[in-house]
């Protein structure tokens, strides 16, 4: 399965899943996992959890930076490139499109209609990807305390979450996870 | 547009961890340069989130549309990708190549533990001003419920999910504010 095929495979399965990820990339991270770690087999799991925290750890836009690194390793760097352009660029045009759209008819019923039945879904997607995150990075006790103090930080407090990555960081630095 | 260009620049250094970019965001369109007020600003971070794609670089797509329409998106979404992205990148390829490194492995298995943690937290702000209504906390947890406990794949539950929502928005009307 592996050979010219998988760059331009991968690229176009990110380009889809980049017009499918209604409530962010993170809503189809299950999705991706699938597709590269179970049916293709060009990361392993640990890979996949460890591009993702890499991805959360640096700054600027976390997924595109996380499927360019996907993208790398399966193709080098033109595979890179493609995977970041097909995560950011058909959302891209959906979202200036959308935009015009969405500001001319900002009053309508059906626009509030619309809001107040994705809304639920969307954050529905959003903690269940955060979920099965956590079940392919926590492989003990003390990361699923790591994963739910982050979890209570960020919804009680308004602590900057770079704090919380530093913490984790120096936990796991320590060798205690 | 150079304006536009860094102030997106910036608001890509300051997003780390999921949820980080909409603050620094939110300093930059509505603190420092008032180009947008509060409202519109939770209008745009609204469409950009149920829309499918990167949603932080959604913001920088909108405002830039809003301000000087299509020259002004392209302005703020490069100045969001193109540098953040490229120095990232090579850091995280360096990181790559030495995850032999214990120390390395201890942190990112932490910044993961977290990360995932802040994904779950900020699903779960985002429910918060949803939490009385009954309808919308039915859906998120059967979303969730279909994401995480079943091996269905997100299109599955999302084309299931969407449109009965929608539907009991339109009919109950709890999405009128």
């Amino acid at each position: 399965m592996s050979g010219p095929s998988a760059p331009v495979a991968l690229t176009l399965h990110l380009a889809l899943l980049s017009i499918l990820s209604f409530g962010g990339i993170p809503s189809v991270l299950p999705d991706i996992r699938n597709y590269v770690v179970v049916a293709n087999g060009w990361l392993t799991d640990r890979e996949f959890a460890n591009f993702f925290a890499i991805a959360q750890a640096l700054p600027g836009p976390n997924m595109i930076l996380m499927m360019s690194l996907i993208g790398w390793r399966v193709g080098g760097l033109p595979t890179a490139i493609a995977s970041a352009l097909a995560t950011f660029g058909p959302p891209c045009a959906i979202y200036y499109f959308a935009y015009r759209v969405w500001d001319r008819f900002r009053d309508a019923t059906w626009q509030r209609i619309a809001r107040g039945g994705l809304v639920p879904v969307t954050i529905g997607l959003i903690i269940g990807g955060g979920t099965v995150m956590a079940r392919a990075a926590n492989t003990n006790w003390q990361s699923t305390i790591v994963t739910a103090a982050a979890a209570a930080l960020i919804l009680w407090t308004r602590v900057n979450p770079i704090w919380m990555l530093i913490t984790a960081a120096t936990v796991g630095a320590l060798g205690l996870l | 547009m150079p304006v536009l260009f860094i102030g997106f620049l910036k608001v890509a250094f300051g997003s780390i961890g999921g949820g980080g970019g909409i603050v620094f965001a939110r300093r930059l369109v509505v603190e420092q340069r008032r180009w947008t007020d509060d409202r519109e600003f939770a209008d745009i971070l609204s469409l950009c989130q149920f829309l499918p794609g990167p949603n932080i670089v959604g913001i920088a797509v909108c405002v830039g549309t809003r301000l000087r329409g299509p020259a002004g998106a392209l302005a703020g979404l490069a100045g969001f990708t193109v540098i953040p992205v490229t120095i990232s990148f090579s850091l995280g390829m360096w990181i790559v190549r030495n995850t032999d490194l214990a120390i390395l492995q201890g942190i990112l298995r932490g910044v993961s533990a977290a990360a995932a943690g802040l994904l779950i937290g900020t699903g779960l702000r985002l429910l918060m001003p949803h939490r009385d209504e009954a309808m919308a906390l039915f859906f998120v947890v059967l979303v969730f419920v279909g994401l995480v406990f079943t091996k269905l794949p997100l299109l599955a539950v999302l084309l299931a999910a969407a449109p009965l929502s929608v539907t009991v928005a339109a009919i109950s009307g709890w999405g009128k504010r």
